[in-house]
Protein backbone atom coordinates (compact mmCIF):
# COMPACT_ATOMS: atom_id res chain seq x y z
CA UNK A 1 0.00 0.00 0.00
CA UNK A 2 2.70 2.58 1.21
CA UNK A 3 4.81 1.65 -2.31
CA UNK A 4 1.35 2.25 -4.47
CA UNK A 5 0.73 5.49 -2.40
CA UNK A 6 4.32 6.41 -3.00
CA UNK A 7 4.34 5.60 -6.80
CA UNK A 8 0.87 7.60 -7.66
CA UNK A 9 3.14 10.41 -9.38
CA UNK A 10 4.54 7.80 -11.67
CA UNK A 11 1.29 5.62 -11.80
CA UNK A 12 -0.91 8.59 -13.18
CA UNK A 13 2.29 10.08 -15.74
CA UNK A 14 1.83 10.03 -19.41
CA UNK A 15 4.53 8.75 -21.04
CA UNK A 16 7.87 7.70 -19.11
CA UNK A 17 9.48 3.81 -18.51
CA UNK A 18 7.03 2.41 -14.94
CA UNK A 19 8.86 -1.04 -15.41
CA UNK A 20 9.34 -0.59 -11.43
CA UNK A 21 5.66 -1.24 -11.42
CA UNK A 22 5.45 -4.59 -12.92
CA UNK A 23 7.10 -8.52 -12.25
CA UNK A 24 10.12 -8.85 -10.17
CA UNK A 25 11.24 -5.48 -10.44
CA UNK A 26 7.76 -4.29 -8.53
CA UNK A 27 8.63 -7.03 -5.56
CA UNK A 28 11.80 -5.40 -5.67
CA UNK A 29 10.53 -2.16 -4.86
CA UNK A 30 8.09 -3.30 -2.13
CA UNK A 31 11.08 -5.12 -0.32
CA UNK A 32 12.80 -1.98 -0.10
CA UNK A 33 9.48 -0.13 1.08
CA UNK A 34 9.42 -2.83 3.74
CA UNK A 35 12.81 -2.70 4.83
CA UNK A 36 12.71 1.29 5.04
CA UNK A 37 9.12 1.17 6.63
CA UNK A 38 9.87 -1.18 9.48
CA UNK A 39 13.82 -1.77 9.64
CA UNK A 40 13.79 -4.82 9.48
CA UNK A 41 14.44 -7.49 6.29
CA UNK A 42 11.78 -8.24 3.88
CA UNK A 43 10.35 -11.91 5.74
CA UNK A 44 11.38 -14.73 4.38
CA UNK A 45 9.13 -16.86 1.49
CA UNK A 46 9.00 -20.00 3.16
CA UNK A 47 5.24 -20.94 3.12
CA UNK A 48 3.40 -20.73 -0.34
CA UNK A 49 0.87 -18.26 1.17
CA UNK A 50 3.48 -15.50 1.47
CA UNK A 51 4.30 -16.13 -2.30
CA UNK A 52 0.95 -16.67 -3.15
CA UNK A 53 0.56 -13.10 -1.63
CA UNK A 54 3.11 -11.30 -3.15
CA UNK A 55 2.57 -13.26 -7.02
CA UNK A 56 -0.86 -12.21 -6.62
CA UNK A 57 0.40 -8.58 -6.28
CA UNK A 58 2.47 -8.57 -9.25
CA UNK A 59 -0.93 -10.04 -11.04
CA UNK A 60 -3.02 -7.13 -9.64
CA UNK A 61 -0.37 -4.79 -11.33
CA UNK A 62 -0.01 -6.45 -14.38
CA UNK A 63 -3.95 -6.33 -15.26
CA UNK A 64 -3.63 -2.81 -15.12
CA UNK A 65 -0.52 -2.20 -17.19
CA UNK A 66 -2.34 -0.90 -20.21
CA UNK A 67 -4.50 1.21 -18.33
CA UNK A 68 -0.73 2.57 -16.42
CA UNK A 69 0.84 2.71 -19.93
CA UNK A 70 -1.95 4.71 -21.84
CA UNK A 71 -0.76 7.98 -22.25
CA UNK A 72 -4.21 9.77 -22.99
CA UNK A 73 -5.04 9.03 -19.54
CA UNK A 74 -3.95 10.92 -16.44
CA UNK A 75 -5.52 9.73 -13.25
CA UNK A 76 -5.75 6.16 -13.74
CA UNK A 77 -7.56 5.31 -10.52
CA UNK A 78 -5.46 2.74 -8.84
CA UNK A 79 -4.94 4.29 -5.46
CA UNK A 80 -3.81 2.09 -2.39
CA UNK A 81 -7.54 1.48 -1.54
CA UNK A 82 -8.30 0.37 -5.25
CA UNK A 83 -5.34 -1.35 -5.20
CA UNK A 84 -6.08 -3.15 -1.83
CA UNK A 85 -9.63 -3.74 -3.71
CA UNK A 86 -8.10 -5.56 -6.42
CA UNK A 87 -5.87 -7.80 -4.43
CA UNK A 88 -8.74 -9.08 -2.53
CA UNK A 89 -10.59 -9.66 -5.47
CA UNK A 90 -7.20 -11.58 -7.26
CA UNK A 91 -6.91 -13.52 -3.66
CA UNK A 92 -10.39 -14.40 -3.46
CA UNK A 93 -10.14 -16.95 -7.23
CA UNK A 94 -7.44 -18.58 -5.65
CA UNK A 95 -8.71 -20.62 -3.41
CA UNK A 96 -6.34 -20.74 -0.81
CA UNK A 97 -7.99 -19.76 2.16
CA UNK A 98 -6.41 -16.52 2.34
CA UNK A 99 -8.90 -13.71 2.38
CA UNK A 100 -7.71 -10.07 2.83
CA UNK A 101 -10.47 -7.18 3.04
CA UNK A 102 -9.74 -3.13 3.14
CA UNK A 103 -12.84 -2.10 5.30
CA UNK A 104 -14.70 0.40 7.50
CA UNK A 105 -17.97 0.34 9.08
CA UNK A 106 -20.75 -0.29 6.80
CA UNK A 107 -22.72 2.96 6.68
CA UNK A 108 -19.54 4.52 5.30
CA UNK A 109 -18.46 2.06 3.36
CA UNK A 110 -17.98 3.13 -0.60
CA UNK A 111 -17.98 -0.11 -2.55
CA UNK A 112 -20.21 -3.04 -1.36
CA UNK A 113 -17.73 -5.56 -2.09
CA UNK A 114 -15.57 -4.22 0.90
CA UNK A 115 -18.62 -4.27 3.10
CA UNK A 116 -17.75 -5.79 6.85
CA UNK A 117 -18.91 -8.87 8.16
CA UNK A 118 -20.25 -9.75 10.89
CA UNK A 119 -16.79 -10.53 12.76
CA UNK A 120 -15.36 -7.51 11.26
CA UNK A 121 -18.55 -5.01 12.48
CA UNK A 122 -18.03 -6.61 16.05
CA UNK A 123 -14.72 -5.55 15.98
CA UNK A 124 -14.58 -2.33 14.40
CA UNK A 125 -17.15 -1.19 17.38
CA UNK A 126 -14.75 -2.13 19.82
CA UNK A 127 -11.46 -0.66 18.58
CA UNK A 128 -12.91 2.49 17.08
CA UNK A 129 -12.36 4.70 20.15
CA UNK A 130 -9.11 2.83 20.86
CA UNK A 131 -7.39 1.87 17.82
CA UNK A 132 -4.91 -1.59 17.99
CA UNK A 133 -4.71 -4.68 16.21
CA UNK A 134 -7.13 -7.42 17.16
CA UNK A 135 -6.35 -11.22 16.82
CA UNK A 136 -8.78 -13.68 17.21
CA UNK A 137 -7.79 -17.86 17.11
CA UNK A 138 -11.25 -18.65 17.04
CA UNK A 139 -12.56 -16.93 14.03
CA UNK A 140 -14.28 -18.55 10.90
CA UNK A 141 -13.90 -18.07 7.51
CA UNK A 142 -16.57 -19.40 5.11
CA UNK A 143 -17.83 -21.82 7.05
CA UNK A 144 -13.87 -23.31 8.36
CA UNK A 145 -11.58 -22.27 11.06
CA UNK A 146 -9.93 -19.42 10.67
CA UNK A 147 -6.93 -17.13 12.69
CA UNK A 148 -8.26 -14.11 11.92
CA UNK A 149 -6.82 -10.03 12.61
CA UNK A 150 -8.05 -6.36 12.13
CA UNK A 151 -5.45 -4.10 12.00
CA UNK A 152 -6.62 -0.68 11.93
CA UNK A 153 -5.30 1.93 9.84
CA UNK A 154 -4.49 5.37 11.46
CA UNK A 155 -5.77 8.27 8.79
CA UNK A 156 -3.25 10.20 7.06
CA UNK A 157 -3.22 13.42 5.15
CA UNK A 158 -3.13 11.68 1.68
CA UNK A 159 -6.57 9.76 3.24
CA UNK A 160 -8.17 13.21 3.19
CA UNK A 161 -7.73 14.14 -0.26
CA UNK A 162 -10.57 12.21 -1.04
CA UNK A 163 -12.41 11.78 2.63
CA UNK A 164 -11.77 15.00 3.73
CA UNK A 165 -13.42 18.14 3.08
CA UNK A 166 -13.29 20.10 -0.10
CA UNK A 167 -9.82 21.93 1.19
CA UNK A 168 -8.22 18.63 1.32
CA UNK A 169 -9.37 18.00 -2.45
CA UNK A 170 -6.18 18.32 -5.14
CA UNK A 171 -9.26 19.01 -7.61
CA UNK A 172 -9.91 22.48 -6.27
CA UNK A 173 -6.19 23.69 -5.33
CA UNK A 174 -5.38 26.65 -6.89
CA UNK A 175 -9.41 27.39 -7.56
CA UNK A 176 -11.45 29.83 -6.23
CA UNK A 177 -13.61 28.64 -2.94
CA UNK A 178 -17.00 29.48 -5.28
CA UNK A 179 -15.66 26.73 -7.79
CA UNK A 180 -14.87 24.15 -5.23
CA UNK A 181 -16.27 20.57 -5.51
CA UNK A 182 -16.87 17.75 -2.95
CA UNK A 183 -16.34 15.21 -5.16
CA UNK A 184 -13.35 13.53 -5.17
CA UNK A 185 -11.02 12.51 -7.92
CA UNK A 186 -12.04 8.40 -8.21
CA UNK A 187 -15.68 10.38 -8.66
CA UNK A 188 -16.94 10.08 -4.89
CA UNK A 189 -18.72 12.41 -2.69
CA UNK A 190 -16.25 13.52 -0.24
CA UNK A 191 -17.09 12.53 3.79
CA UNK A 192 -15.28 16.06 5.81
CA UNK A 193 -13.27 12.97 8.21
CA UNK A 194 -10.44 14.65 9.87
CA UNK A 195 -6.97 13.24 10.87
CA UNK A 196 -8.47 12.31 13.74
CA UNK A 197 -11.43 10.34 12.44
CA UNK A 198 -11.50 6.11 12.78
CA UNK A 199 -9.86 5.10 9.43
CA UNK A 200 -11.14 1.50 8.78
CA UNK A 201 -8.86 -1.44 8.89
CA UNK A 202 -7.15 -4.29 7.01
CA UNK A 203 -9.27 -7.45 7.79
CA UNK A 204 -7.03 -10.44 6.92
CA UNK A 205 -8.10 -14.20 7.60
CA UNK A 206 -6.65 -17.18 7.11
CA UNK A 207 -8.04 -21.01 7.26
CA UNK A 208 -6.43 -22.73 9.92
CA UNK A 209 -6.22 -25.88 7.71
CA UNK A 210 -3.93 -23.92 5.25
CA UNK A 211 -1.33 -23.49 8.36
CA UNK A 212 -1.21 -26.66 9.74
CA UNK B 1 -25.33 -74.41 -54.25
CA UNK B 2 -21.70 -74.18 -53.13
CA UNK B 3 -19.34 -77.10 -53.24
CA UNK B 4 -16.40 -76.75 -51.63
CA UNK B 5 -13.08 -78.59 -52.79
CA UNK B 6 -10.34 -80.08 -50.75
CA UNK B 7 -8.47 -77.07 -51.59
CA UNK B 8 -11.28 -74.68 -51.38
CA UNK B 9 -11.70 -76.02 -47.82
CA UNK B 10 -8.16 -75.53 -47.24
CA UNK B 11 -7.69 -71.89 -48.42
CA UNK B 12 -11.13 -71.09 -46.36
CA UNK B 13 -9.23 -72.14 -43.24
CA UNK B 14 -6.36 -70.35 -44.34
CA UNK B 15 -8.39 -67.13 -44.53
CA UNK B 16 -10.05 -67.23 -41.61
CA UNK B 17 -7.34 -67.88 -39.56
CA UNK B 18 -5.55 -64.98 -40.72
CA UNK B 19 -9.04 -62.74 -40.27
CA UNK B 20 -8.75 -64.39 -36.77
CA UNK B 21 -5.42 -63.33 -36.30
CA UNK B 22 -5.75 -59.95 -37.76
CA UNK B 23 -9.10 -59.80 -35.34
CA UNK B 24 -6.58 -60.44 -32.37
CA UNK B 25 -4.18 -57.71 -33.69
CA UNK B 26 -6.21 -55.11 -34.07
CA UNK B 27 -7.82 -55.98 -30.48
CA UNK B 28 -4.59 -55.92 -29.21
CA UNK B 29 -3.77 -52.91 -30.85
CA UNK B 30 -6.98 -51.09 -30.18
CA UNK B 31 -5.86 -52.34 -26.13
CA UNK B 32 -2.59 -50.87 -26.07
CA UNK B 33 -2.24 -46.60 -24.48
CA UNK B 34 -2.35 -44.28 -27.20
CA UNK B 35 -0.82 -41.54 -26.04
CA UNK B 36 -2.04 -38.62 -28.18
CA UNK B 37 -4.26 -35.23 -27.89
CA UNK B 38 -6.24 -33.46 -30.37
CA UNK B 39 -6.46 -29.92 -28.88
CA UNK B 40 -8.60 -27.02 -30.33
CA UNK B 41 -7.61 -23.63 -29.31
CA UNK B 42 -9.58 -20.36 -29.85
CA UNK B 43 -8.23 -17.43 -30.14
CA UNK B 44 -8.33 -15.06 -27.37
CA UNK B 45 -5.99 -12.10 -27.36
CA UNK B 46 -3.83 -11.72 -25.62
CA UNK B 47 -3.12 -15.03 -24.31
CA UNK B 48 -3.70 -17.01 -27.90
CA UNK B 49 -3.09 -15.08 -30.96
CA UNK B 50 -3.61 -16.49 -34.34
CA UNK B 51 -0.86 -15.36 -36.78
CA UNK B 52 0.87 -16.13 -39.46
CA UNK B 53 -1.60 -19.67 -39.82
CA UNK B 54 0.28 -20.46 -36.23
CA UNK B 55 -1.01 -19.65 -32.49
CA UNK B 56 1.00 -17.61 -29.91
CA UNK B 57 0.84 -16.08 -26.94
CA UNK B 58 1.91 -16.68 -23.43
CA UNK B 59 -1.27 -19.18 -22.74
CA UNK B 60 0.16 -21.20 -25.25
CA UNK B 61 3.42 -21.33 -24.43
CA UNK B 62 2.53 -22.41 -20.57
CA UNK B 63 0.21 -25.27 -21.61
CA UNK B 64 3.19 -26.41 -23.60
CA UNK B 65 5.43 -26.59 -21.02
CA UNK B 66 2.48 -28.45 -18.70
CA UNK B 67 1.88 -30.78 -21.41
CA UNK B 68 5.38 -31.60 -22.64
CA UNK B 69 6.67 -34.00 -19.46
CA UNK B 70 3.65 -36.36 -20.31
CA UNK B 71 5.13 -37.04 -23.88
CA UNK B 72 1.91 -36.96 -25.37
CA UNK B 73 1.63 -36.56 -29.00
CA UNK B 74 -0.38 -33.48 -29.37
CA UNK B 75 -1.84 -32.19 -32.72
CA UNK B 76 -2.98 -28.08 -32.41
CA UNK B 77 -6.31 -27.52 -34.37
CA UNK B 78 -6.84 -23.73 -34.95
CA UNK B 79 -10.58 -23.43 -34.82
CA UNK B 80 -12.99 -20.26 -35.06
CA UNK B 81 -15.22 -18.34 -32.41
CA UNK B 82 -18.20 -20.85 -31.21
CA UNK B 83 -16.84 -24.12 -33.37
CA UNK B 84 -14.75 -25.18 -30.48
CA UNK B 85 -17.74 -26.40 -28.50
CA UNK B 86 -18.89 -27.98 -31.26
CA UNK B 87 -16.15 -30.28 -32.38
CA UNK B 88 -15.61 -31.04 -28.73
CA UNK B 89 -19.13 -32.66 -28.05
CA UNK B 90 -18.77 -34.44 -31.60
CA UNK B 91 -15.35 -36.18 -30.50
CA UNK B 92 -13.45 -34.88 -32.72
CA UNK B 93 -11.12 -32.76 -30.18
CA UNK B 94 -10.38 -33.79 -27.14
CA UNK B 95 -9.84 -30.60 -25.09
CA UNK B 96 -10.73 -26.90 -25.74
CA UNK B 97 -8.97 -23.76 -24.59
CA UNK B 98 -9.71 -21.46 -23.45
CA UNK B 99 -13.51 -22.25 -22.03
CA UNK B 100 -15.26 -19.39 -20.37
CA UNK B 101 -18.85 -20.28 -21.04
CA UNK B 102 -21.07 -20.76 -17.98
CA UNK B 103 -23.74 -21.63 -19.62
CA UNK B 104 -22.75 -24.87 -21.38
CA UNK B 105 -22.60 -27.62 -19.49
CA UNK B 106 -19.46 -29.02 -20.55
CA UNK B 107 -16.98 -30.96 -18.30
CA UNK B 108 -13.23 -28.89 -17.58
CA UNK B 109 -10.31 -30.08 -15.93
CA UNK B 110 -10.72 -29.07 -12.31
CA UNK B 111 -8.22 -25.87 -12.23
CA UNK B 112 -9.42 -22.51 -13.81
CA UNK B 113 -6.43 -20.96 -15.85
CA UNK B 114 -7.32 -17.24 -15.23
CA UNK B 115 -10.26 -15.08 -13.83
CA UNK B 116 -11.09 -12.80 -16.68
CA UNK B 117 -12.63 -9.61 -15.39
CA UNK B 118 -15.50 -7.96 -16.55
CA UNK B 119 -15.66 -4.12 -17.46
CA UNK B 120 -16.99 -1.61 -19.23
CA UNK B 121 -15.69 0.01 -22.30
CA UNK B 122 -15.46 4.32 -22.88
CA UNK B 123 -13.98 6.85 -24.76
CA UNK B 124 -10.98 8.42 -23.32
CA UNK B 125 -12.56 11.50 -22.80
CA UNK B 126 -15.64 9.86 -21.08
CA UNK B 127 -13.33 7.36 -19.10
CA UNK B 128 -14.19 6.03 -15.60
CA UNK B 129 -11.70 4.49 -13.63
CA UNK B 130 -13.36 3.21 -10.48
CA UNK B 131 -16.38 1.04 -11.31
CA UNK B 132 -17.29 0.66 -7.89
CA UNK B 133 -18.92 4.66 -7.95
CA UNK B 134 -22.15 3.55 -9.71
CA UNK B 135 -23.73 6.47 -9.10
CA UNK B 136 -21.23 7.74 -12.46
CA UNK B 137 -23.11 5.24 -14.38
CA UNK B 138 -26.42 7.60 -13.94
CA UNK B 139 -28.31 8.24 -17.37
CA UNK B 140 -25.60 6.32 -19.15
CA UNK B 141 -26.17 4.59 -22.08
CA UNK B 142 -24.43 1.33 -21.76
CA UNK B 143 -24.50 -1.02 -24.70
CA UNK B 144 -25.02 -5.11 -23.37
CA UNK B 145 -24.56 -8.18 -25.79
CA UNK B 146 -28.00 -9.79 -25.99
CA UNK B 147 -27.90 -13.46 -23.13
CA UNK B 148 -24.62 -12.16 -21.11
CA UNK B 149 -24.68 -12.20 -17.65
CA UNK B 150 -24.39 -8.59 -16.66
CA UNK B 151 -22.62 -8.16 -13.14
CA UNK B 152 -24.95 -6.55 -9.91
CA UNK B 153 -23.32 -3.58 -9.88
CA UNK B 154 -24.14 -2.38 -13.53
CA UNK B 155 -27.52 -3.84 -13.47
CA UNK B 156 -28.38 -2.35 -10.38
CA UNK B 157 -27.22 0.94 -11.09
CA UNK B 158 -29.08 3.64 -13.01
CA UNK B 159 -27.36 3.18 -16.35
CA UNK B 160 -29.68 2.67 -19.26
CA UNK B 161 -28.75 -0.79 -20.76
CA UNK B 162 -29.06 -1.14 -24.48
CA UNK B 163 -29.26 -4.45 -25.59
CA UNK B 164 -27.02 -5.74 -29.01
CA UNK B 165 -27.75 -8.45 -30.79
CA UNK B 166 -25.70 -10.90 -33.01
CA UNK B 167 -22.69 -13.02 -33.27
CA UNK B 168 -20.70 -9.69 -33.48
CA UNK B 169 -22.19 -8.18 -30.56
CA UNK B 170 -19.05 -6.97 -28.98
CA UNK B 171 -17.27 -5.37 -32.14
CA UNK B 172 -20.90 -3.68 -33.10
CA UNK B 173 -20.72 -2.45 -29.32
CA UNK B 174 -17.46 -1.08 -29.47
CA UNK B 175 -17.86 0.67 -32.66
CA UNK B 176 -21.10 2.26 -31.50
CA UNK B 177 -18.90 3.48 -28.55
CA UNK B 178 -15.93 4.94 -30.16
CA UNK B 179 -18.76 6.84 -32.50
CA UNK B 180 -20.46 8.02 -29.74
CA UNK B 181 -23.73 6.25 -30.18
CA UNK B 182 -23.52 4.96 -26.73
CA UNK B 183 -21.36 6.39 -23.49
CA UNK B 184 -19.88 2.82 -23.07
CA UNK B 185 -19.95 -0.83 -23.59
CA UNK B 186 -20.20 -4.17 -21.02
CA UNK B 187 -17.75 -6.28 -21.94
CA UNK B 188 -17.19 -9.61 -20.27
CA UNK B 189 -13.54 -9.44 -20.50
CA UNK B 190 -12.27 -6.10 -21.95
CA UNK B 191 -8.51 -7.30 -21.66
CA UNK B 192 -9.10 -8.80 -24.89
CA UNK B 193 -9.67 -5.91 -26.50
CA UNK B 194 -7.75 -3.80 -24.58
CA UNK B 195 -4.53 -4.31 -24.85
CA UNK B 196 -1.20 -2.23 -26.59
CA UNK B 197 -1.48 -4.74 -29.76
CA UNK B 198 -4.89 -3.79 -30.84
CA UNK B 199 -4.52 -0.94 -32.91
CA UNK B 200 -8.83 -0.79 -33.58
CA UNK B 201 -9.17 0.61 -30.25
CA UNK B 202 -6.68 3.42 -29.61
CA UNK B 203 -10.11 5.48 -28.87
CA UNK B 204 -11.17 3.16 -25.97
CA UNK B 205 -10.09 2.71 -22.20
CA UNK B 206 -11.49 0.05 -20.13
CA UNK B 207 -12.13 -0.19 -16.28
CA UNK B 208 -12.84 -3.23 -14.77
CA UNK B 209 -15.80 -4.82 -12.23
CA UNK B 210 -13.00 -6.27 -9.86
CA UNK B 211 -14.63 -8.69 -8.02
CA UNK B 212 -17.18 -10.36 -10.51
CA UNK B 213 -14.76 -12.84 -11.99
CA UNK B 214 -15.56 -16.61 -13.97
CA UNK B 215 -12.76 -18.83 -14.45
CA UNK B 216 -11.48 -19.52 -18.03
CA UNK B 217 -11.04 -23.38 -18.15
CA UNK B 218 -9.70 -26.05 -20.04
CA UNK B 219 -12.84 -27.73 -21.52
CA UNK B 220 -12.86 -31.70 -22.14
CA UNK B 221 -14.77 -34.15 -24.83
CA UNK B 222 -17.06 -36.72 -23.19
CA UNK B 223 -15.41 -39.40 -25.02
CA UNK B 224 -12.05 -38.03 -23.69
CA UNK B 225 -10.21 -41.19 -22.33
CA UNK B 226 -10.99 -41.75 -18.33
CA UNK B 227 -6.87 -41.97 -17.98
CA UNK B 228 -5.61 -39.13 -20.28
CA UNK B 229 -8.37 -36.95 -18.21
CA UNK B 230 -6.58 -37.34 -14.87
CA UNK B 231 -3.10 -37.38 -16.20
CA UNK B 232 -3.45 -34.07 -17.66
CA UNK B 233 -5.79 -32.96 -14.70
CA UNK B 234 -3.15 -34.05 -12.17
CA UNK B 235 -0.13 -32.37 -14.38
CA UNK B 236 -1.94 -28.87 -14.59
CA UNK B 237 -2.74 -28.84 -10.98
CA UNK B 238 0.75 -29.87 -10.12
CA UNK B 239 2.16 -26.86 -12.98
CA UNK B 240 -0.64 -24.34 -11.16
CA UNK B 241 0.90 -25.39 -7.39
CA UNK B 242 4.69 -24.10 -8.85
CA UNK B 243 3.54 -21.40 -10.77
CA UNK B 244 0.03 -20.28 -11.68
CA UNK B 245 -0.92 -19.17 -15.23
CA UNK B 246 -1.32 -15.26 -14.37
CA UNK B 247 1.71 -15.34 -12.37
CA UNK B 248 3.10 -16.64 -15.97
CA UNK B 249 1.49 -14.02 -17.58
CA UNK B 250 2.21 -11.43 -15.17
CA UNK B 251 6.07 -12.41 -15.29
Amino acid sequence: MTFIFKSQPLINQRGGDKAVLFGDDFINNIKVTYRAKYGEEFPELSHFLKKMLLQAMVEVMEDNRVLFNDDEIGFKGIIPAIFAAQLAAKLSTKGVGLKIKFTRTKDDIRNVMNLPDEWEEMVMQKVINKPAVYFDNNGMLDGNPAYRQFTPLPMAAYCLKCHGSMEHNPLNFGKDKSQWTNIDMTGFEMENWTISDFGGGVSLSIEKSVLE
Amino acid sequence: MIFLTHRDTENHLKSSLNFLLFCILFLFAGSTYSKSLKIGIVEYPPHLIFQNNQVSGKLFDYINSVLSPLNYDVEIIRLPNGRGVLELKKGNIDMLIPYDDVTEDIDTLASPLFHPVPGLCFKKENFIPILSATHRFKELTVGVPLGAPIVAALKNSEAILFEIKGDDAISRGIALTQIGRIDAFYHPSPAQVYHQENKAYKELACSYFHGYSNGVFIAVSPFMKHKDFQVVDARLKEAMAVMTYSYYFAK
